[in-house]
Order: C-alpha cells, then structure tokens, then sequence
C-alpha cells in the first residue's frame, strides 16, 4: 500500500537543496547590479532567529513568523544597505561580512532573547505541524497510501519546492524587466547608468534588500526545517559556501546560482559511499573549476547554446 | 612412534568430531535464534571535530568485533560522516532511517547535531543514543532519545563539591567560553552551583573560541584573589588559559568541566596543569578487569590509549547489545523498551544505569592533574 520509493531520506537532501537554491539566487539578485555582498548568512540569521522567537515565544503561527522573518530581514537589508554602497567592489564584500559577524555575535550575547551559544530549540517543523493540524482535522497520510515520516518530508518539500519556483520565477521575470534592465545596466558601468537617467543609489539598494529579504526567507524556511538553530549555523562559513555556489555555477545568468547551489548541496550526499574521502573530491572539483572554467559552469552564451535563438534577455548581457 | 600418535589422533578427530559439533549446535540451539541487528552510527569523519569522531567510531567497532565473537548475536554497522553540521547529520540519519533501515542509531557526536536529529529519529520510533551529548535537554527530546555520556549538570556539581569540600572555598571566580554551546551550558551549570552551594562569586569573564591571549581576564581575577577558579572551557583554550594563569602567579586549583578532561591539557600546558580538578565518567587508570582489558585491546588495536569519547562509544554498543538481548529481536519499539528499562549495567565507565527520562545515573570520577598526571582526587 505504501508507496515505498518515497524516501523520506532523499527528500531531506531535495529540502536543503531547494533551500540552498533560494541562497544562491539571493547572492545573484546582489550581484546583478555588480555588488558583492557577502553578508547572505547575517540575513539568513535574521530571518531564522525572527521567526524562530516568534512562535516559540509569541505564540506567531508559522507563515506569519516567516513573512516577518523575512520582512526584518529586508529592513535590515536597507537599514545596511543605505550606508555602505557607497562601497563598491572588495571593500562592500568585506563590509557586508562584517556585518553578517556583528550579527552572529549579537546572537550570542543577547541571551535573553536568542539563548545565547545554546540556540533555539523545539522550533516548530513544517512538516510535523502540518501533519498535526491535519491530523486533527480527521485526515490521515495512510489514507493516501503514504507513512507519516513521509508525509512530513513530503510536504516539507512541496512548501519549499513551491516557494524556490516562485523565488526563481520571479527573478527571472524581473530580469527582463525595467528593474531588471536598470541592474544590468548599473552592472556594466554605474556611470553610464546615471547619466542615462537611471537612480543608481535606488537599484542599489533595492537589489541589496531584495538579496536580504529571499536571504532571510531562505533562512526562516531553514528554521522551520530543522526545527533548531544556534549561532554557530551562520558563520562566515556559511557566507562563503553561498559565494561559492554563484562562483561555482556562474554569476552572470540566474540559473548559474541555483544549479551551483543544487550540485554543491547534493554532492555530498551523492558521495557518501566514499565517505572519509567525499570533501576531498568535493575541494579538488572547485579546483578544477576554476582552472578549467573561471566564469563558472554556466553563463549566458551556454543558456542561449541550449534554449536555441529564442533567448532574447540573455542576449543583452552577452554583450558584458 | 610419531606416525602411531598421529594416527591416534586422527582417529580421536574422527570419534569426537561429530561429538564437538553437535555439542556446539545444541549450544547454539540453546541460546535460541540469532538476533541480526543494523545499527546506524552518525559521527564526524571530516573536518574540525574529527578528531573526536574517530575515537567514537574506533569505540563502536572494537565493542561491535566483542559482541559479533559472541553467539546469538551479530551487529552491523553503518557509519555516516555528518561534518559537525546539523544539516548533514540530519539527513545522515534519514537515510539510516528509511534507506538502511536500522534499528537503531548511536550518536551524532555533537549536541546541536542531536537537538536536529533527536526529533525526527523520536518521530519515526527509532531508539537514538548519543555517546557524547553532554549539554542540557538532550533525552527530554522524547522517549526514544537515550545518552550514556555524563552531561555537564552530572559532572560539574561533583567536581566542584569535591573541590569545595576539600579546598574549603568561599570565593570563586569564573571563566567560560560564550560562543560554544558546550562551554556555555557548563557555565550555567557551575554559576548554578556555586549559588547553590552560596559561594561569593567575584567576576565573571569570557572568552572566544580560538583566542590566544586571556591576560585581561586573568589580571582582573588575580586582583580579586579568588579561592579557585571555575573554568568551562575545552582543553584547547583550557590548556592556554592554564599555563598563562600559572605564568601570571595564580596558584589557586582550577575547576573544569568535561571538556578540560583530556591527555591533551597536560600535553599543552605541562606543568601547569598541576591543579586542575575535573569530573570524568571515564579513568583508564581504575583497578577493574573491564577497564584493564578494555584499555590493552585498544591500545593493541589503534596504538594509543582511548579517551573519554572511545569508552563511551564503547559502552554505548555494549549497551545497544545488552538491549537487543533483552528484546530477543531486532525490533525498534521493543528495543527502545529493553533500553529504558536497563539498570545497574557495569560497563567500562562503571556502573550504570538509566533514570526515567533515560539519562544518565552514575557516579562521575574526580580528578586531579598531579606531576603531570590525572588521580583520583580524594
């Protein structure tokens, strides 16, 4: 009766794929207008720690703890964003990383509110809620031949696969967009830009909230996905490991981040059968990345090799 | 004459052959069928932390080699390498769940690791036991989740009694590192404590994980003159503190958690690790046959002595094998019965047993650094 090819273990893996994706595609809304912000993993805090202090503590239902996780990150976004694009380039990447260690340590020490080093836990799983709420509205996953661990990692992977293909869908929408083309233009010379008319400062920031807000998100969902989280998750680690999907997979055209992001995420796991040896393979393939393809595994020219002429939005950009 | 004996003995093989065997048949007969147990282990093979996982996996397979010699039951092992990370231990743990199938999962090393993997392995009914998950909340997770490594709120009220009692102390300083959760809870537990026990606490300071030079907080400490100090630390920040308070001129006795407890302290700081009174449920040195043997077959196999993580590793298999025994099957939920009904177990760390909400009850021992040497501290 039970479908057993659902694994709920190869779902896990899919959730914090999907969920890295939704990274990627923050670091390159970011980068669309040339800024190198490195501090993703200081809002993916915010978003996590805000939703997470709202429905342990404030009794907040889930949805809404994540819009408001990913509403503060976006005020953040701006409250950071305003001052520091006066900085471009190596000093705005350091700058943002800055920050995202401004925010760790403020986790750290503001027990009172964020439990210090020892985290959140007990964090309400999607999932596990959703089973619950539909358990006591008479509907059982057995019904629809599925066990419940399955059901859980099931609908884990729907809400996320669902909120990604919005995430990239609109992004993707905006790329062919006025917005979109303002980014791209600052992109390739801020100068030019302005003096076409376009308010730099404006799309700057827009950009940089935008990044923060999906990062934010990103992080709220990851809350709600392992149901606990503690400082140590958002290190700089965590900030170079998303740099590391746009530089991995190619910065210049959207599905560069998140195919960086779902092949660095799932790599690990597809080489568990060498484990003591599996981040080995792992550290030589960037190498060999970067050596044999600097501009990352796809950019532009790739996109519009394999979707034919058609590729009108990419078309612009191939001329950077 | 020598052919004649080997004939003789060929034909007494020959008598008793049948007779050895079916002696061992019925002995295998007795001991009725035999349990095939899967247990999934979640450790860190890569990455910072290492270190620590491959003492606990080096613990599981010489404990696993013991109990696999014996009849009636025989352990497999799945070892899968988490990283340290909470996000790789969990879905570590969904494939020894759902792909592997295991009965049962021993570890992950780290408690931030446990608090992500406790839930979803309580959820599916699979007994999980963490063999070096000292921080608080860990077996409150729900009733599947099991530990047989002495939490910090075991270990420190001991240390500290004994130091206390001992050293006759009224005023204490303490130190910890406030980034760590493990550093941190032991904190909590030591500034709870010493309230308890109404000592005057003179300052509290901290420090950062990887900080190299502590002389602001200890100058400020050495002007307040402490009866001893409380210091929730792991041995790599623990081992510096301890020889650049010595350096300073504080001679008071230092008080650790379960992290200070490692050869390593006395390697870094040499002779001023003199002093330092930590809580341990392990002592390699203690005068019992278990331990003797234990520590000589690791030594053989691995050519070091094991630490604290290889024997709670090592009792955390024996364990699980006492509980299938028990269960007289591989089953989850009966498994999970036989454990939490274990008492009185006497393993390598001493005896041992499970209170209700299946944590640890045992008497943690208390050591002291002398001449460059862990003691009983009596």
């Amino acid at each position: 009766m039970a479908v057993d090819w659902l694994n709920p273990y190869h779902l896990q893996v899919a959730s914090f794929v999907l969920i890295n994706t939704l990274l990627g595609v923050s670091i390159y809304v970011t980068l669309a207008t040339g800024q190198l912000s490195l501090g993703n993993a200081g809002f993916m805090s915010i978003g996590a720690y805000t939703t997470a202090i709202l429905t342990t503590r404030h009794g907040f239902p889930m949805p809404a703890g994540i819009v408001a996780g990913s509403v503060v990150a976006a005020l953040a976004g701006i409250a950071v964003g305003i001052p520091s694009l006066r900085l471009t380039g190596v000093y705005l990447a350091i700058a943002t990383l800055g920050f995202g260690e401004v925010v760790r340590v403020v986790f750290v020490n503001w027990e009172s509110l964020t439990g210090g080093a020892v985290g959140i836990a007990a964090i309400p799983q999607m999932g596990r809620e959703l089973l619950a709420s539909l358990r006591d509205a008479g509907f059982a996953p057995e019904s629809i031949g599925l066990r419940g661990n399955q059901f859980i990692s099931l609908s884990v992977f729907l809400i996320l696969f669902a909120s990604t293909l919005c995430a990239i869908g609109f992004f993707f929408r905006l790329g062919s967009s006025r917005v979109g083309r303002a980014y791209a233009a600052v992109r390739m010379d801020e100068r030019a830009a302005e003096a076409a008319g376009i308010d730099t400062t404006y799309y700057k920031v827009l950009a940089f909230t935008q990044g923060a807000m999906l990062s934010g998100f990103a992080g709220a969902l990851f809350a709600h996905a392992t149901s606990y989280i503690s400082p140590a998750d958002f290190t700089y680690h965590r900030a170079v490991e998303i740099l590391v999907f746009a530089v991995f997979g190619g910065s210049e055209h959207l599905l560069g981040p998140v195919f960086g992001a779902m092949l660095l995420t799932a790599l690990p796991e597809l080489l568990r059968s060498v484990s003591d040896y599996r981040y080995i393979v792992y550290g030589i393939l960037l190498i060999a990345m970067m050596v044999f393809r600097p501009q990352g595994l796809i950019d532009p020219p790739l996109v519009n090799r394999l979707a034919g002429k058609k590729a009108a939005g990419g078309g612009s950009r191939d001329a950077a | 004459m020598n052919g004649k004996i080997r004939l003789a003995g060929l034909v007494f093989a020959f008598v008793f052959a049948p007779v050895l065997l079916g002696a061992t048949g019925y002995a295998e007969k007795g001991k009725g069928p035999e349990i095939h147990a899967k247990i999934g282990v979640i450790s860190i093979l890569t990455g910072p932390g290492a270190a620590y996982g491959e003492a606990i996996t080096n613990g599981f397979k010489l404990a696993q080699e013991e109990m696999n010699a014996r009849a009636g039951l025989r352990i497999d092992l799945v070892i899968e390498d988490s990283s340290g990370k909470q996000e790789q231990a969990l879905a570590a743990a969904q494939k020894l769940i759902n792909s592997d199938q295991v009965v049962a999962i021993l570890g992950p090393t780290l408690s931030t690791e446990m608090k992500v993997v406790g839930p979803e392995a309580n959820a599916s009914g699979v007994p999980i036991m963490g063999t070096s998950t000292t921080a608080q909340g860990i077996t409150q997770i729900g009733k599947f989740v099991f530990r047989n490594s002495l939490p910090e709120a075991l270990a420190i009220p001991a240390s500290i009694g004994k130091a206390v009692r001992k050293y006759n102390l009224r005023k204490v300083a303490l130190l910890y590192g406030n980034d760590d959760v493990f550093t941190k809870s032991g904190y909590d537990t030591m500034k709870k404590v010493s309230e308890e026990m109404k000592l005057a606490i003179l300052t509290t300071e901290t420090f950062q994980k990887g900080q190299a030079d502590y002389k602001a907080q200890l100058t400020k400490i050495k002007n307040l003159a402490p009866d001893a100090i409380f210091c929730s630390a792991l041995y790599e920040e623990g081992a510096v503190i301890l020889s650049q308070a010595r350096k300073m001129g504080i001679a008071v006795p230092f008080v650790g958690g379960n992290g200070f407890n490692s050869p390593k302290v006395i390697e870094i700081a040499k002779g001023a690790a003199d002093g330092l009174v930590v809580a341990t449920p392990w002592f390699g040195e203690k005068d019992d046959p278990k331990v003797k043997a234990f520590v000589a077959k690791y030594e053989k196999r691995y050519g070091k002595k094991p630490d604290q993580f290889a024997a709670q590793a090592y009792d955390g298999l024996t364990l699980m094998a006492e509980g299938l025994k028990k269960a007289g099957k591989a089953d989850r939920a009966a498994l999970r019965d036989a454990l939490a009904g274990i008492r009185n177990f006497h393993g390598v760390l001493g005896t041992f047993s499970f209170d209700e909400e299946r944590d640890v009850v045992m008497e943690p021992a208390v050591l002291i650094i002398r001449n460059g040497k862990f003691q009983l501290f009596r």
